[in-house]
């Protein structure tokens, strides 16, 4: 499938491949690099994102599902074990993040700039049910987000049900974060270069 | 008690956390992780605080647990603000400040919360700070866990200066070029693409050169020797299998405490 750019080699039969090449080994550990590097550089540029997962939709997007979850899983992993360990638990949401993001990039859902926002849509909606247990298990439902923490604060003070404010203040800094994260790593990806491409898609 | 490494001939001073093996420190970070979720009483967790706190302390404190502290202190505040306030569970009044009461309720559930983040990040951060990434990789190898997936953990520490000393270069060149600082959040937001693009294509490049060395030195070769740890540890099996069944034991009575409300 070509569209806009952006070929698709990848099939529902080979996207599931457990065993890990030497190619895929190397890139998981660049794709936790640039979640790392990214998160630092939003945090620098004090913008309302966290770009945390730029590597990991890459990663998806280059080497498939396994290797996004992967990535996205060790990511947390290393945050957790060198800033902040609640932030391990969240793994699991990272995890899911990379198979959505393989899924929908295998079955074309980021040929062009309308499918990456329904995309981005899918992933925010993804992470945040994940997100929304682990937010009232540690946090009591907060996100740790100023603006974010308001708003659920305003609804619990509402009375509104705590699953109901913090899954509305988890989507709300989500949708935001994932659909800038998916129109940047659409536009990084038809910016690599085609042997890159190939070279992580024939090695897996 | 001292030991000798043969690799890097230095004689090393032996501590009592060098006789834990990584392994065990983690199973006990997670052990004290669901003590704190399985007992909620307060005296319970502040001992478990005070328990992985002089863990520390015994060990080494590193600046990264200090950081992660000072990260989460933040959070601590606002969770016991708002829990105080607006927690469901409120009734007894604790303090008024200008007409906004404070509850002892939700004050009482922040704490407990807190309480649990500090075992965490006391926990992890003994494990961090009495333990070294060779250490991970070499006993993590010989206890068999797959040479790629230690490669992905460990690889991981080594590349991330690289890749923040790559962006530090780009960030410097585009400087250089007369790129100003960006003030509003749109100009942030279209500053972003030209650091991250030659960045993200530099840090492939480099994963691609890493690969193709890794397959020439033999990597995937089933015949690699095995790495020997460092350290011997002190009854590695036994503490692996108690933390384990322990642990298990209490997830499955905190599984058991949510089910038995819905029955």
């Amino acid at each position: 499938m070509k569209e806009n750019g952006i070929e698709n080699k990848g099939n529902r039969f080979s996207m599931w491949k457990l065993h890990l090449s030497v190619a895929t080994v190397t890139l998981i550990p660049a794709a936790v690099g640039i979640n790392y590097v990214a998160k630092a550089f939003a945090e620098g540029l004090k913008l309302p994102l966290w770009l945390g997962s730029l590597g990991t939709y890459l990663a998806s997007m280059l080497a498939g599902p396994t290797a996004g979850a992967i990535s996205g899983f060790i990511n947390n992993i290393i945050y957790g074990l060198t800033l902040s360990p609640v932030s391990t638990v969240y793994s699991i949401t990272s995890i899911a993040i990379g198979i959505v993001v393989g899924v929908l990039f295998n079955r074309g859902w980021f040929t062009n700039a309308k499918r990456v926002f329904v995309s981005a849509i899918l992933i925010a909606l993804t992470s945040a049910i994940i997100s929304t247990p682990l937010n009232v298990i540690f946090w009591g439902g907060q996100t740790g987000i100023p603006w974010g923490d308001a708003l659920f604060a305003g609804m619990i003070g509402n009375h509104i049900n705590i699953w109901i404010a913090s899954f509305t203040d988890e989507f709300v800094l989500d949708i935001l974060d994932k659909v800038v994260v998916a129109y940047i790593a659409f536009f990084i990806y038809r910016q690599l270069p085609q042997r890159m491409i190939n070279y992580f898609k024939d090695n897996q | 008690m001292e030991i000798r490494d043969n690799s890097i001939q230095r004689i090393a001073q032996m501590h009592w956390y060098n006789f834990v093996d990584p392994v065990t420190k983690l199973l006990l970070a997670l052990f004290l992780t669901m003590l704190s979720f399985d007992f909620t009483n307060l005296y319970f967790e502040a001992g478990l605080v005070l328990f992985s706190l002089m863990l520390l302390l015994l060990s080494r404190l590193s600046s990264a647990t200090i950081n992660a502290v000072s990260f989460c202190l933040f959070l601590i505040a606002t969770m016991v603000l708002i829990q105080g306030l607006f927690y469901s569970g409120n009734i007894h009044p604790l303090f008024s400040v200008m007409r906004i009461t404070f509850y002892r309720e939700g004050f009482l559930y922040a704490l407990t919360m807190s309480a649990r983040i500090l075992i965490i990040i006391f926990a992890i951060g003994f494990f961090m700070s009495t333990t070294t990434v060779s250490e991970n990789a070499k006993y993590l190898e010989s206890i068999g866990m797959p040479y790629k997936l230690v490669y992905l953990l460990m690889s991981v520490c080594y590349i991330l200066p690289q890749i923040q000393q790559n962006m530090k270069k780009i960030q410097f060149a585009e400087r250089a070029r007369g790129i100003n600082p960006q003030k509003t959040v749109t100009q942030k937001v279209r500053s972003i693409l030209p650091i991250l693009i030659p960045l993200i294509i530099k840090t492939f490049d480099q994963s691609i050169n890493r690969s193709i060395t890794l397959q020439l030195r033999g990597f995937d070769s089933p015949s690699r020797t095995l790495a020997t740890p460092k350290y011997r540890y002190f009854q590695t099996k036994l503490s692996h299998y108690l933390l384990t069944l322990v642990t298990i034991l209490l997830i499955g009575w905190k599984l058991w405490q949510i089910i038995s409300k819905f029955l």
